[in-house]
Protein backbone atom coordinates (compact mmCIF):
# COMPACT_ATOMS: atom_id res chain seq x y z
CA UNK A 1 0.00 0.00 0.00
CA UNK A 2 1.39 3.64 -1.07
CA UNK A 3 0.51 6.58 0.87
CA UNK A 4 -2.75 8.31 1.17
CA UNK A 5 -4.20 10.23 -1.83
CA UNK A 6 -7.42 12.80 -2.42
CA UNK A 7 -9.13 10.87 -4.98
CA UNK A 8 -12.39 11.66 -6.78
CA UNK A 9 -14.86 8.47 -7.19
CA UNK A 10 -14.61 8.39 -11.25
CA UNK A 11 -10.58 8.48 -10.38
CA UNK A 12 -10.45 5.74 -7.60
CA UNK A 13 -11.85 2.96 -9.95
CA UNK A 14 -10.21 4.49 -12.80
CA UNK A 15 -6.78 3.96 -10.68
CA UNK A 16 -7.92 0.86 -9.50
CA UNK A 17 -8.72 -0.79 -12.42
CA UNK A 18 -5.06 0.11 -13.52
CA UNK A 19 -3.57 -1.20 -10.63
CA UNK A 20 -5.89 -4.64 -10.94
CA UNK A 21 -3.91 -5.16 -14.32
CA UNK A 22 -6.52 -3.55 -16.91
CA UNK A 23 -4.52 -2.33 -19.55
CA UNK A 24 -7.38 -1.90 -22.52
CA UNK A 25 -10.44 1.04 -21.68
CA UNK A 26 -13.17 2.06 -23.90
CA UNK A 27 -15.08 4.71 -23.15
CA UNK A 28 -17.75 7.90 -24.19
CA UNK A 29 -18.25 10.32 -22.66
CA UNK A 30 -21.23 10.83 -20.38
CA UNK A 31 -22.25 12.77 -17.31
CA UNK A 32 -21.38 12.15 -14.01
CA UNK A 33 -18.70 9.78 -15.20
CA UNK A 34 -17.24 12.11 -18.17
CA UNK A 35 -13.95 12.37 -15.20
CA UNK A 36 -13.36 8.27 -15.32
CA UNK A 37 -12.70 8.31 -19.25
CA UNK A 38 -10.49 11.82 -19.09
CA UNK A 39 -8.72 10.08 -16.52
CA UNK A 40 -8.21 6.13 -18.14
CA UNK A 41 -7.18 9.21 -21.01
CA UNK A 42 -4.47 10.38 -19.09
CA UNK A 43 -3.40 7.40 -17.61
CA UNK A 44 -3.28 4.64 -19.76
CA UNK A 45 -0.25 5.98 -22.24
CA UNK A 46 1.80 6.21 -19.07
CA UNK A 47 1.44 2.62 -18.32
CA UNK A 48 1.79 1.51 -22.31
CA UNK A 49 -2.16 0.34 -22.05
CA UNK A 50 -4.68 1.26 -24.67
CA UNK A 51 -7.29 4.10 -24.14
CA UNK A 52 -9.96 4.25 -26.98
CA UNK A 53 -12.88 6.66 -27.14
CA UNK A 54 -15.49 4.88 -29.15
CA UNK A 55 -18.18 6.53 -31.23
CA UNK A 56 -20.96 5.28 -28.90
CA UNK A 57 -21.51 2.94 -26.30
CA UNK A 58 -23.10 0.34 -29.11
CA UNK A 59 -19.48 0.72 -29.88
CA UNK A 60 -17.74 0.73 -27.33
CA UNK A 61 -19.60 -2.74 -25.77
CA UNK A 62 -18.03 -4.24 -29.14
CA UNK A 63 -14.92 -3.31 -28.73
CA UNK A 64 -15.28 -4.71 -24.92
CA UNK A 65 -16.04 -7.88 -26.67
CA UNK A 66 -13.47 -8.22 -29.29
CA UNK A 67 -10.71 -7.27 -26.50
CA UNK A 68 -12.00 -9.38 -24.07
CA UNK A 69 -12.31 -12.52 -26.62
CA UNK A 70 -8.01 -12.18 -26.88
CA UNK A 71 -7.71 -12.30 -23.40
CA UNK A 72 -7.02 -8.66 -22.06
CA UNK A 73 -8.55 -7.58 -18.63
CA UNK A 74 -11.09 -5.20 -20.00
CA UNK A 75 -12.96 -2.28 -18.87
CA UNK A 76 -15.97 0.57 -19.53
CA UNK A 77 -17.43 3.11 -17.84
CA UNK A 78 -20.67 4.97 -18.30
CA UNK A 79 -24.07 6.41 -17.10
CA UNK A 80 -27.76 5.32 -17.10
CA UNK A 81 -28.36 6.02 -20.66
CA UNK A 82 -25.03 4.99 -21.88
CA UNK A 83 -25.76 1.43 -19.95
CA UNK A 84 -29.35 1.31 -21.92
CA UNK A 85 -27.36 1.16 -25.07
CA UNK A 86 -25.05 -1.20 -23.82
CA UNK A 87 -27.34 -3.75 -23.10
CA UNK A 88 -27.29 -6.14 -26.23
CA UNK A 89 -23.58 -6.45 -26.11
CA UNK A 90 -23.66 -6.96 -22.88
CA UNK A 91 -25.93 -9.67 -23.49
CA UNK A 92 -23.69 -11.48 -26.15
CA UNK A 93 -20.59 -11.18 -24.04
CA UNK A 94 -22.67 -13.25 -20.86
CA UNK A 95 -23.46 -15.92 -23.32
CA UNK A 96 -19.91 -15.88 -24.77
CA UNK A 97 -18.52 -16.30 -21.36
CA UNK A 98 -16.38 -13.65 -21.87
CA UNK A 99 -15.05 -11.56 -18.88
CA UNK A 100 -15.21 -7.74 -18.59
CA UNK A 101 -15.91 -4.60 -15.74
CA UNK A 102 -18.83 -2.06 -16.66
CA UNK A 103 -18.63 0.72 -14.66
CA UNK A 104 -22.46 2.80 -13.96
CA UNK A 105 -22.29 6.03 -12.39
CA UNK A 106 -26.40 6.29 -12.15
CA UNK A 107 -27.85 9.20 -12.80
CA UNK A 108 -31.40 10.54 -12.38
CA UNK A 109 -33.95 9.16 -15.28
CA UNK A 110 -35.91 7.42 -17.00
CA UNK A 111 -35.18 8.88 -20.24
CA UNK A 112 -32.84 11.72 -20.47
CA UNK A 113 -33.46 12.49 -17.31
CA UNK A 114 -30.48 14.61 -15.37
CA UNK A 115 -27.25 14.49 -13.94
CA UNK A 116 -27.49 14.04 -10.34
CA UNK A 117 -27.23 10.72 -8.52
CA UNK A 118 -29.86 7.80 -8.42
CA UNK A 119 -30.10 4.42 -8.05
CA UNK A 120 -33.05 4.00 -10.12
CA UNK A 121 -31.23 1.31 -12.73
CA UNK A 122 -31.66 -1.22 -9.99
CA UNK A 123 -33.78 -3.32 -12.16
CA UNK A 124 -31.80 -3.38 -15.50
CA UNK A 125 -28.29 -3.44 -13.31
CA UNK A 126 -28.98 -6.62 -11.22
CA UNK A 127 -31.81 -8.29 -12.75
CA UNK A 128 -30.40 -8.03 -16.54
CA UNK A 129 -31.35 -5.23 -19.06
CA UNK A 130 -30.47 -7.13 -21.88
CA UNK A 131 -32.14 -10.28 -23.05
CA UNK A 132 -31.99 -13.95 -22.51
CA UNK A 133 -31.22 -16.06 -19.24
CA UNK A 134 -27.89 -14.69 -18.11
CA UNK A 135 -27.04 -12.67 -14.40
CA UNK A 136 -24.29 -10.12 -14.09
CA UNK A 137 -22.10 -9.84 -10.54
CA UNK A 138 -22.67 -6.83 -9.55
CA UNK A 139 -20.95 -4.79 -6.87
CA UNK A 140 -22.19 -1.63 -4.85
CA UNK A 141 -19.63 0.27 -3.01
CA UNK A 142 -19.82 2.75 -0.47
CA UNK A 143 -17.10 4.89 0.32
CA UNK A 144 -14.09 5.21 -2.31
CA UNK A 145 -12.01 3.40 -0.37
CA UNK A 146 -14.22 0.01 -0.61
CA UNK A 147 -14.63 1.09 -4.72
CA UNK A 148 -10.95 0.34 -4.69
CA UNK A 149 -11.41 -2.41 -3.49
CA UNK A 150 -14.44 -3.37 -5.39
CA UNK A 151 -12.73 -2.58 -8.70
CA UNK A 152 -10.36 -5.26 -8.49
CA UNK A 153 -12.05 -7.48 -6.94
CA UNK A 154 -14.30 -7.17 -9.55
CA UNK A 155 -11.44 -8.24 -12.34
CA UNK A 156 -10.91 -11.04 -10.36
CA UNK A 157 -14.08 -12.39 -10.44
CA UNK A 158 -14.75 -11.72 -13.80
CA UNK A 159 -11.72 -14.31 -14.87
CA UNK A 160 -12.77 -16.44 -12.84
CA UNK A 161 -16.57 -17.12 -13.66
CA UNK A 162 -15.68 -15.48 -17.19
CA UNK A 163 -18.71 -13.31 -16.80
CA UNK A 164 -19.12 -9.57 -17.25
CA UNK A 165 -19.11 -7.65 -14.03
CA UNK A 166 -20.66 -3.90 -13.01
CA UNK A 167 -19.59 -1.66 -10.62
CA UNK A 168 -23.19 0.34 -9.59
CA UNK A 169 -21.89 3.47 -8.63
CA UNK A 170 -24.72 6.16 -8.47
CA UNK A 171 -23.45 9.60 -9.22
CA UNK A 172 -22.44 10.57 -5.26
CA UNK A 173 -20.12 7.65 -5.63
CA UNK A 174 -18.46 8.95 -8.77
CA UNK A 175 -18.24 12.54 -7.95
CA UNK A 176 -17.17 12.68 -4.25
CA UNK A 177 -14.01 13.44 -2.85
CA UNK A 178 -11.62 11.40 0.10
CA UNK A 179 -8.64 10.53 0.69
CA UNK A 180 -7.83 6.28 -0.49
CA UNK A 181 -4.69 4.78 -0.39
CA UNK A 182 -4.75 2.36 -3.18
CA UNK A 183 -2.72 -1.58 -3.11
CA UNK A 184 0.37 -2.18 -5.00
CA UNK A 185 0.08 -2.45 -8.92
CA UNK A 186 -0.69 -5.87 -10.45
CA UNK A 187 2.15 -7.14 -12.59
CA UNK A 188 -0.48 -7.88 -15.92
CA UNK A 189 2.05 -10.68 -17.22
CA UNK A 190 1.17 -12.36 -13.43
CA UNK A 191 -2.31 -12.73 -13.95
CA UNK A 192 -4.13 -16.35 -14.77
CA UNK A 193 -3.43 -17.73 -17.76
CA UNK A 194 -6.19 -17.21 -20.21
CA UNK A 195 -4.89 -19.87 -22.57
CA UNK A 196 -7.30 -22.53 -22.25
CA UNK A 197 -10.25 -20.46 -23.81
CA UNK A 198 -9.06 -17.01 -25.04
CA UNK A 199 -8.18 -16.51 -29.35
CA UNK A 200 -4.67 -16.44 -28.66
CA UNK A 201 -3.66 -17.94 -32.00
CA UNK A 202 -4.59 -21.24 -33.44
CA UNK A 203 -1.05 -22.16 -34.02
CA UNK A 204 -0.03 -25.93 -32.92
CA UNK A 205 -3.55 -26.38 -31.73
CA UNK A 206 -6.99 -27.19 -32.76
CA UNK A 207 -9.07 -23.73 -33.67
CA UNK A 208 -11.47 -22.49 -31.68
CA UNK A 209 -14.05 -19.62 -31.13
CA UNK A 210 -15.85 -17.68 -29.38
CA UNK A 211 -19.45 -17.31 -30.14
CA UNK A 212 -23.08 -16.74 -28.14
CA UNK A 213 -24.60 -18.31 -30.86
CA UNK A 214 -25.56 -21.95 -32.14
CA UNK A 215 -28.73 -22.80 -34.58
CA UNK A 216 -28.99 -25.86 -32.96
CA UNK A 217 -31.71 -25.55 -29.70
CA UNK A 218 -29.99 -28.63 -28.10
CA UNK A 219 -26.63 -27.07 -28.20
CA UNK A 220 -28.00 -23.54 -27.63
CA UNK A 221 -29.93 -25.44 -24.38
CA UNK A 222 -26.00 -27.08 -23.50
CA UNK A 223 -24.48 -23.76 -23.21
CA UNK A 224 -27.33 -22.14 -21.12
CA UNK A 225 -26.66 -24.57 -18.99
CA UNK A 226 -23.36 -24.10 -18.31
CA UNK A 227 -23.98 -20.59 -17.28
CA UNK A 228 -26.70 -21.68 -15.07
CA UNK A 229 -23.90 -24.12 -13.62
CA UNK A 230 -21.88 -20.95 -13.27
CA UNK A 231 -24.73 -18.87 -11.61
CA UNK A 232 -24.70 -21.43 -8.79
CA UNK A 233 -21.29 -20.90 -7.75
CA UNK A 234 -20.99 -17.50 -8.03
CA UNK A 235 -24.25 -17.63 -5.57
CA UNK A 236 -22.31 -19.90 -3.16
CA UNK A 237 -19.44 -18.01 -3.02
CA UNK A 238 -19.54 -14.28 -4.43
CA UNK A 239 -22.36 -12.77 -1.71
CA UNK A 240 -20.82 -9.58 0.20
CA UNK A 241 -22.73 -7.49 2.94
CA UNK A 242 -22.00 -5.16 5.94
CA UNK A 243 -24.06 -5.45 8.92
CA UNK A 244 -23.87 -1.85 11.32
CA UNK A 245 -24.67 -2.02 14.55
CA UNK A 246 -27.10 -5.27 14.43
CA UNK A 247 -26.46 -6.95 17.50
CA UNK A 248 -29.32 -5.94 19.32
CA UNK A 249 -31.57 -4.31 16.80
CA UNK A 250 -35.02 -3.57 17.32
CA UNK A 251 -35.57 -2.48 14.18
CA UNK A 252 -33.46 -3.26 10.87
CA UNK A 253 -32.53 -0.55 7.86
CA UNK A 254 -31.65 -1.73 4.39
CA UNK A 255 -29.96 0.20 1.76
CA UNK A 256 -26.82 0.48 -0.20
CA UNK A 257 -24.06 2.54 -2.34
CA UNK A 258 -24.29 5.88 -0.88
CA UNK A 259 -27.79 5.75 0.95
CA UNK A 260 -26.18 3.17 3.00
CA UNK A 261 -23.83 5.36 3.81
CA UNK A 262 -26.69 7.98 4.44
CA UNK A 263 -28.35 5.47 6.66
CA UNK A 264 -25.55 5.12 8.83
CA UNK A 265 -26.25 8.32 10.60
CA UNK A 266 -30.08 7.81 10.40
CA UNK A 267 -28.99 4.70 12.76
CA UNK A 268 -27.26 7.02 14.70
CA UNK A 269 -29.62 9.81 15.07
CA UNK A 270 -32.31 7.07 15.38
CA UNK A 271 -30.05 5.47 18.49
CA UNK A 272 -30.19 8.97 20.53
CA UNK A 273 -33.53 8.57 20.47
CA UNK A 274 -33.34 4.96 22.36
CA UNK A 275 -34.48 3.48 19.04
CA UNK A 276 -32.34 0.28 18.26
CA UNK A 277 -31.79 0.34 14.96
CA UNK A 278 -29.23 -1.18 12.61
CA UNK A 279 -28.31 -1.52 8.79
CA UNK A 280 -27.62 -4.53 6.87
CA UNK A 281 -26.06 -3.38 3.05
CA UNK A 282 -25.87 -5.50 0.42
CA UNK A 283 -22.15 -4.68 -1.41
CA UNK A 284 -22.95 -7.81 -3.95
CA UNK A 285 -26.62 -7.30 -5.62
CA UNK A 286 -26.38 -10.36 -7.83
CA UNK A 287 -25.68 -12.14 -5.73
CA UNK A 288 -28.16 -10.49 -3.71
CA UNK A 289 -27.43 -12.18 0.31
CA UNK A 290 -31.15 -13.21 0.95
CA UNK A 291 -29.59 -16.09 3.29
CA UNK A 292 -28.31 -13.52 5.84
CA UNK A 293 -30.67 -10.64 5.39
CA UNK A 294 -33.60 -13.56 6.36
CA UNK A 295 -31.82 -14.06 9.42
CA UNK A 296 -31.66 -10.92 10.47
CA UNK A 297 -35.20 -10.59 9.52
CA UNK A 298 -36.26 -12.92 12.35
CA UNK A 299 -35.24 -10.39 14.85
CA UNK A 300 -37.07 -7.36 14.19
CA UNK A 301 -40.85 -6.56 13.40
CA UNK A 302 -39.72 -3.74 10.58
CA UNK A 303 -37.17 -3.93 8.10
CA UNK A 304 -37.15 -0.44 6.10
CA UNK A 305 -35.72 -0.59 2.92
CA UNK A 306 -33.86 2.97 1.83
CA UNK A 307 -33.48 3.69 -1.86
CA UNK A 308 -32.85 6.94 -4.40
CA UNK A 309 -35.67 4.97 -7.13
CA UNK A 310 -39.53 3.85 -6.17
CA UNK A 311 -38.50 0.63 -4.93
CA UNK A 312 -36.46 -1.59 -6.90
CA UNK A 313 -34.15 -3.06 -4.86
CA UNK A 314 -37.03 -3.62 -1.99
CA UNK A 315 -38.44 -6.57 -4.40
CA UNK A 316 -35.31 -8.41 -3.11
CA UNK A 317 -35.52 -7.42 0.56
CA UNK A 318 -39.25 -8.79 0.57
CA UNK A 319 -37.94 -11.96 -1.17
CA UNK A 320 -35.30 -12.12 1.69
CA UNK A 321 -37.75 -11.39 4.58
CA UNK A 322 -40.75 -13.71 3.21
CA UNK A 323 -43.36 -11.99 5.50
CA UNK A 324 -41.32 -12.34 8.97
CA UNK A 325 -41.52 -8.88 9.32
CA UNK A 326 -43.47 -5.72 8.17
CA UNK A 327 -41.06 -4.25 5.15
CA UNK A 328 -42.10 -0.35 4.89
CA UNK A 329 -40.01 2.02 2.09
CA UNK A 330 -38.65 5.08 1.79
CA UNK A 331 -37.38 6.46 -1.56
CA UNK A 332 -36.23 9.93 -3.07
CA UNK A 333 -36.59 9.98 -7.11
CA UNK A 334 -35.18 11.41 -10.00
CA UNK A 335 -31.86 12.62 -8.20
CA UNK A 336 -32.84 13.82 -5.06
CA UNK A 337 -30.64 12.29 -2.59
CA UNK A 338 -32.57 11.87 1.21
CA UNK A 339 -31.13 13.55 4.66
CA UNK A 340 -30.48 11.22 7.57
CA UNK A 341 -33.26 13.60 9.35
CA UNK A 342 -35.85 12.43 6.42
CA UNK A 343 -34.80 9.04 6.86
CA UNK A 344 -35.30 8.90 10.66
CA UNK A 345 -38.99 10.81 10.12
CA UNK A 346 -40.04 8.03 7.98
CA UNK A 347 -38.98 5.25 10.41
CA UNK A 348 -41.00 7.08 13.32
CA UNK A 349 -43.74 7.16 11.10
CA UNK A 350 -43.89 3.62 10.90
CA UNK A 351 -43.09 2.97 14.22
CA UNK A 352 -46.59 5.26 15.50
CA UNK A 353 -48.73 3.10 12.74
CA UNK B 1 2.70 39.73 -2.64
CA UNK B 2 -0.10 42.35 -4.74
CA UNK B 3 -3.48 41.29 -5.17
CA UNK B 4 -5.38 43.10 -7.64
CA UNK B 5 -8.76 43.78 -7.71
CA UNK B 6 -10.55 40.84 -8.67
CA UNK B 7 -8.82 37.39 -7.96
CA UNK B 8 -9.71 33.90 -10.12
CA UNK B 9 -8.47 30.78 -9.04
CA UNK B 10 -7.38 27.81 -11.38
CA UNK B 11 -6.01 24.34 -11.21
CA UNK B 12 -6.94 20.55 -11.75
CA UNK B 13 -10.28 18.89 -10.54
CA UNK B 14 -10.12 18.37 -7.25
CA UNK B 15 -7.27 21.06 -6.69
CA UNK B 16 -9.52 22.67 -3.83
CA UNK B 17 -10.34 25.96 -6.30
CA UNK B 18 -14.03 26.09 -5.26
CA UNK B 19 -13.54 25.92 -1.55
CA UNK B 20 -11.04 28.77 -1.77
CA UNK B 21 -13.00 30.70 -3.62
CA UNK B 22 -15.98 30.69 -1.52
CA UNK B 23 -13.50 30.83 1.53
CA UNK B 24 -11.82 33.68 0.00
CA UNK B 25 -15.09 35.64 -0.26
CA UNK B 26 -16.59 34.58 2.71
CA UNK B 27 -13.02 36.51 4.09
CA UNK B 28 -13.40 40.02 2.15
CA UNK B 29 -17.21 39.74 3.20
CA UNK B 30 -16.31 39.53 6.83
CA UNK B 31 -13.54 42.40 5.86
CA UNK B 32 -16.67 44.59 4.85
CA UNK B 33 -15.52 45.00 1.31
CA UNK B 34 -18.22 44.61 -1.41
CA UNK B 35 -18.13 40.95 -2.70
CA UNK B 36 -19.06 38.79 -6.00
CA UNK B 37 -18.13 35.31 -6.56
CA UNK B 38 -19.24 34.18 -9.71
CA UNK B 39 -19.34 30.57 -10.42
CA UNK B 40 -17.72 30.01 -13.77
CA UNK B 41 -17.19 26.08 -13.67
CA UNK B 42 -19.05 24.75 -16.32
CA UNK B 43 -17.02 21.03 -15.73
CA UNK B 44 -18.46 19.54 -12.63
CA UNK B 45 -21.76 18.61 -12.21
CA UNK B 46 -21.64 18.46 -8.09
CA UNK B 47 -20.21 20.18 -5.47
CA UNK B 48 -19.99 23.80 -7.07
CA UNK B 49 -20.05 27.36 -5.39
CA UNK B 50 -23.71 27.65 -6.68
CA UNK B 51 -24.29 24.78 -4.03
CA UNK B 52 -23.64 27.44 -1.47
CA UNK B 53 -25.63 30.29 -2.74
CA UNK B 54 -27.88 30.74 -0.24
CA UNK B 55 -25.64 30.63 2.79
CA UNK B 56 -23.20 33.47 0.95
CA UNK B 57 -26.30 36.06 -0.26
CA UNK B 58 -26.97 35.42 3.54
CA UNK B 59 -23.27 37.02 4.47
CA UNK B 60 -24.32 39.72 1.09
CA UNK B 61 -22.15 38.51 -1.39
CA UNK B 62 -23.42 38.67 -5.09
CA UNK B 63 -23.12 34.93 -6.29
CA UNK B 64 -23.51 35.07 -10.17
CA UNK B 65 -24.54 31.61 -11.64
CA UNK B 66 -26.76 30.72 -14.80
CA UNK B 67 -29.77 31.76 -14.41
CA UNK B 68 -32.78 29.74 -12.92
CA UNK B 69 -32.83 25.77 -13.50
CA UNK B 70 -30.07 25.87 -15.42
CA UNK B 71 -27.57 25.76 -12.14
CA UNK B 72 -28.45 22.20 -12.91
CA UNK B 73 -26.93 22.21 -16.20
CA UNK B 74 -23.06 21.13 -17.17
CA UNK B 75 -23.33 23.56 -20.06
CA UNK B 76 -20.58 26.08 -21.18
CA UNK B 77 -22.72 29.17 -19.73
CA UNK B 78 -21.64 32.05 -18.14
CA UNK B 79 -23.31 34.61 -16.16
CA UNK B 80 -23.19 37.96 -17.98
CA UNK B 81 -23.17 39.96 -15.16
CA UNK B 82 -19.71 38.60 -14.80
CA UNK B 83 -18.37 41.58 -17.18
CA UNK B 84 -19.47 44.32 -15.18
CA UNK B 85 -18.13 42.91 -11.86
CA UNK B 86 -15.12 42.22 -13.06
CA UNK B 87 -14.85 46.13 -14.36
CA UNK B 88 -17.04 47.51 -11.34
CA UNK B 89 -14.73 49.41 -9.23
CA UNK B 90 -16.38 48.94 -5.88
CA UNK B 91 -16.90 45.29 -6.07
CA UNK B 92 -13.99 42.60 -5.61
CA UNK B 93 -14.68 40.08 -7.67
CA UNK B 94 -14.06 36.21 -6.88
CA UNK B 95 -13.74 34.14 -10.56
CA UNK B 96 -14.42 30.22 -9.29
CA UNK B 97 -12.98 28.85 -12.84
CA UNK B 98 -13.59 24.91 -13.55
CA UNK B 99 -10.83 22.54 -13.31
CA UNK B 100 -8.09 21.48 -15.98
CA UNK B 101 -7.72 22.27 -19.77
CA UNK B 102 -11.97 22.54 -20.57
CA UNK B 103 -13.04 23.86 -17.33
CA UNK B 104 -10.03 27.09 -17.68
CA UNK B 105 -11.24 28.16 -21.60
CA UNK B 106 -13.41 30.78 -19.67
CA UNK B 107 -10.31 32.57 -18.46
CA UNK B 108 -9.45 33.30 -22.27
CA UNK B 109 -12.93 34.55 -23.19
CA UNK B 110 -12.85 37.04 -20.27
CA UNK B 111 -9.02 37.90 -21.39
CA UNK B 112 -10.38 41.77 -22.41
CA UNK B 113 -11.78 41.75 -18.59
CA UNK B 114 -9.30 40.33 -16.71
CA UNK B 115 -6.13 43.32 -16.07
CA UNK B 116 -7.29 43.90 -13.05
CA UNK B 117 -7.18 39.99 -11.66
CA UNK B 118 -4.94 38.25 -10.08
CA UNK B 119 -4.65 34.50 -11.05
CA UNK B 120 -3.69 31.71 -8.53
CA UNK B 121 -3.27 27.83 -9.78
CA UNK B 122 -4.07 26.18 -6.62
CA UNK B 123 -2.19 22.43 -6.17
CA UNK B 124 -2.83 19.91 -4.30
CA UNK B 125 0.61 17.39 -4.37
CA UNK B 126 -1.97 14.72 -2.85
CA UNK B 127 -3.96 14.77 -6.18
CA UNK B 128 -2.74 12.77 -9.23
CA UNK B 129 -1.31 14.56 -12.06
CA UNK B 130 0.43 17.25 -9.72
CA UNK B 131 2.05 14.86 -7.11
CA UNK B 132 5.59 15.85 -8.37
CA UNK B 133 7.52 18.89 -9.47
CA UNK B 134 7.05 18.05 -12.94
CA UNK B 135 3.52 17.19 -12.93
CA UNK B 136 2.93 20.85 -11.24
CA UNK B 137 4.80 22.64 -13.98
CA UNK B 138 3.38 20.35 -17.37
CA UNK B 139 0.01 21.03 -16.07
CA UNK B 140 1.16 24.89 -15.29
CA UNK B 141 1.87 25.10 -18.64
CA UNK B 142 -1.11 23.43 -20.31
CA UNK B 143 -3.69 25.22 -18.74
CA UNK B 144 -1.52 28.72 -19.03
CA UNK B 145 -1.50 27.81 -22.30
CA UNK B 146 -5.14 27.01 -22.79
CA UNK B 147 -6.13 29.77 -20.47
CA UNK B 148 -4.71 32.41 -22.86
CA UNK B 149 -3.67 34.31 -19.53
CA UNK B 150 -0.24 34.17 -17.79
CA UNK B 151 -1.21 33.00 -14.30
CA UNK B 152 0.62 35.26 -11.27
CA UNK B 153 0.99 32.91 -8.14
CA UNK B 154 1.08 29.71 -7.12
CA UNK B 155 -1.41 27.99 -3.84
CA UNK B 156 -0.12 25.05 -1.79
CA UNK B 157 -3.19 23.50 -0.92
CA UNK B 158 -1.99 20.02 -0.14
CA UNK B 159 -4.79 18.44 2.02
CA UNK B 160 -6.38 14.81 2.75
CA UNK B 161 -9.96 16.47 3.86
CA UNK B 162 -10.26 15.26 7.91
CA UNK B 163 -7.09 13.71 7.59
CA UNK B 164 -4.93 16.55 6.67
CA UNK B 165 -1.70 16.57 9.03
CA UNK B 166 1.24 19.64 9.72
CA UNK B 167 3.37 16.83 7.51
CA UNK B 168 1.06 16.57 4.93
CA UNK B 169 1.22 20.54 4.54
CA UNK B 170 4.93 20.60 4.54
CA UNK B 171 5.85 17.61 2.32
CA UNK B 172 2.68 20.15 -0.11
CA UNK B 173 5.44 23.39 0.62
CA UNK B 174 8.74 21.43 -0.34
CA UNK B 175 7.17 20.33 -3.57
CA UNK B 176 5.33 23.28 -4.60
CA UNK B 177 8.40 25.38 -3.85
CA UNK B 178 10.20 23.40 -6.01
CA UNK B 179 7.72 23.69 -8.48
CA UNK B 180 7.91 27.47 -8.38
CA UNK B 181 11.50 27.80 -9.03
CA UNK B 182 11.43 25.76 -12.10
CA UNK B 183 8.70 28.35 -13.75
CA UNK B 184 9.51 31.18 -11.87
CA UNK B 185 6.58 31.64 -10.12
CA UNK B 186 5.86 32.57 -6.65
CA UNK B 187 4.01 31.00 -3.80
CA UNK B 188 1.31 33.31 -2.37
CA UNK B 189 0.19 31.12 0.34
CA UNK B 190 -0.54 27.59 1.98
CA UNK B 191 -4.18 26.75 2.55
CA UNK B 192 -4.39 25.27 6.41
CA UNK B 193 -7.78 24.00 7.40
CA UNK B 194 -9.35 25.49 10.59
CA UNK B 195 -8.06 22.77 12.87
CA UNK B 196 -4.38 23.16 11.73
CA UNK B 197 -4.69 26.72 12.35
CA UNK B 198 -1.29 26.94 14.83
CA UNK B 199 0.40 24.56 12.72
CA UNK B 200 3.70 26.14 11.55
CA UNK B 201 4.21 26.96 7.72
CA UNK B 202 6.72 28.07 5.39
CA UNK B 203 4.54 30.36 3.32
CA UNK B 204 1.37 32.70 4.85
CA UNK B 205 -1.37 30.99 6.22
CA UNK B 206 -4.77 31.35 5.00
CA UNK B 207 -7.35 29.69 7.13
CA UNK B 208 -10.15 27.85 5.28
CA UNK B 209 -13.67 25.71 6.69
CA UNK B 210 -14.62 23.97 4.90
CA UNK B 211 -18.32 24.44 2.91
CA UNK B 212 -19.00 21.98 0.60
CA UNK B 213 -18.62 18.89 3.14
CA UNK B 214 -21.46 16.10 2.73
CA UNK B 215 -24.35 16.71 4.97
CA UNK B 216 -24.06 12.83 6.14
Amino acid sequence: MGEKIMVKGTEAIGEAAIRAGCRVYFGYPITPQSELTEYMARRMPQVGGVFLQAESEVATVNMMYGASSVGARVMTSTSSPGFSLMQEGISYMACARLPGVFVDVVRGGPGLGDIQPSQGDYFQIVKGGGHGDYRLPVFSPSSLQEAVELTIHAFDVADKYRTPVVIFADGMMGQMMEPVEFPDPIDPSTLPSKDDWALTGAKGRKARYVTSFDIDPYKLEKMNLVLQETYKEIEKNEQKWEEFMTDDIEVLFVAHGTVGRIVKSAVKLARQKGIKAGLFRPISLYPFPYKRLSELAEKVDIVMTVEMSSGQMLEDVRLAVEGKAETPFYGRLAGVVPTPGEILEALMKELRR
Amino acid sequence: MEIKKNVAFVGMFGSGKTELAINYAVMLARREEKVALADLDFVSPYFRSRDKKGFLEELGIKVLVPPGKYIWADTPMIPPEVFGFLTNKEFRTVLDVGGEEDGVVVLGYLRAFLKDTTTFFVVNTRRPFTDSVEGIVNFYRKLETRAKVKFDYLVVNTNLAHETTEEIIKEGEEIVESAAKELGVPVAFTVVPSFLADCDCKYEKFIIDRYLELPW
